[in-house]
């Protein structure tokens, strides 16, 4: 397709291409906790006054696009998870509301012992009904040997 | 003074390692390094402070970048204003004649590191592309390594006549300290870095 990283990068860096809307059931909250082996009766006991969710439960969320719709097309086959880093800013209860916001909040690549890979930063941002950041995702994404 | 001139913290985006947790490893294992330098991926860390550091761990903790180029990935010591101003550190595939010149121009230096890596590595490139005017010295001891990664760096410096220097590329805290480079005198600053790495006299070691 032509675009260099920096073009690619100048175009859709930062570009808020998706918004979604959902609610965090307890059930989920306590068989994620379980599953990452949680112990803290915070997280793995709903009777505990202070339960919530584990501080990477909005992971479990996925927005109802991966990229914008207008981005370039490449082959999906190059594209490998990276994995993600979430930022917690505040607790998570059952019953909550979250509404999740999606952007490329990042573009750019490198060269590795495999040649070159374009990363995208793929943001997802979750707010409360009261507008206050609950927590931020950051999924790194892969593209071997970048758009080409 | 033995320093590892190669390491990696939380500032790059593929490291895990906090550079509060590198001192006290190297502290808590008896680590025979003097200290170390900072070279995050496709930038320079301008703003990070570690003077406490340094004086609560007794080390000497330097500031450098490692920057891609056309012939592989260069270390960069010695970065000073005007580079940061003129240099673009997060371009991929920077021409290297250029960034070494350009980098002696500013008054650091420039070294391609790993570059016994195949495909990807000096030795590759320029069994390719044919040789690049400027280089002096080379990494031909990383703790990132594989195999005989090394022995092509180290063979590839004697037979181009360039010095070596050592450093781990750790990016993880107890990656660091698997390789180094000794100097035959105390080092400073970044600017005394560059300054030894002129005078020659120093080696790459590896421990382990």
């Amino acid at each position: 397709m032509g675009m260099t990283a920096q073009e690619v990068k100048a175009r859709w860096a930062g570009t808020v291409f998706d918004r979604v809307e959902v609610e965090a059931r307890g059930e989920d909250m306590l068989e994620f906790a379980l599953a990452c082996g949680e112990t803290d009766p915070r997280y793995v006991d709903p009777a505990h006054p202070d339960f919530q969710a584990p501080v990477n439960f909005t992971t479990v969320y996925h927005g109802a696009r991966m990229l914008p719709d207008d981005f370039p097309n490449f082959d999906l086959r190059r594209m490998i998870d990276a994995g993600k880093a979430v930022e917690w800013k505040r607790p998570l209860r059952p019953g909550e509301r979250l509404g999740a916001q999606s952007s490329l909040y990042d573009i750019y690549e490198k060269t590795g012992r495999s040649g070159v890979m374009l990363f995208l930063v793929h943001r997802m941002e979750f707010r409360n009904p009261r507008e206050e950041l609950v927590a931020v995702v950051d999924w790194r994404l892969t593209i071997r040997g970048g758009l080409e | 003074m033995i320093l590892d001139l190669h390491n990696h913290s939380v500032a790059s985006d593929d490291a895990r390692a906090r550079v509060e947790n590198y001192c006290q490893w190297i502290r808590r294992r008896e680590l025979p390094l003097d200290g170390f330098v900072l070279t995050e991926h496709r930038q320079f860390d301008a703003a990070s402070d570690y003077r406490r550091l340094e004086d609560e761990f007794g080390l000497r903790i330097l500031k450098g970048s490692e920057v891609e180029t056309d012939y592989g990935h260069v270390l960069v010591f010695g970065v000073n204003e005007a580079m940061q101003r003129a240099f673009d550190f997060g371009r991929i595939g920077l021409p290297l004649a250029g960034v070494l010149e350009f980098v002696k121009r500013c008054g650091g230096v420039a070294v391609p590191c790993h570059p016994g890596r195949p495909r990807v590595g000096l030795v590759a490139h320029v069994a390719a592309r044919g040789p690049v005017e400027g280089v002096s010295i080379i990494e031909t001891r990383n703790g990132g390594s594989r195999g005989s990664e090394d022995a092509e760096s180290i063979a590839f410096a004697e037979r181009c006549g360039y010095a070596a220097i050592g450093g781990s590329d750790a990016h993880i805290v107890s990656h660091i300290g698997r390789c180094a480079t000794r100097f035959p005198r105390a080092i400073r600053d970044e600017a005394d870095l560059v300054a030894a790495l002129g005078e020659g006299g120093f080696e790459a070691i590896r421990w382990g």
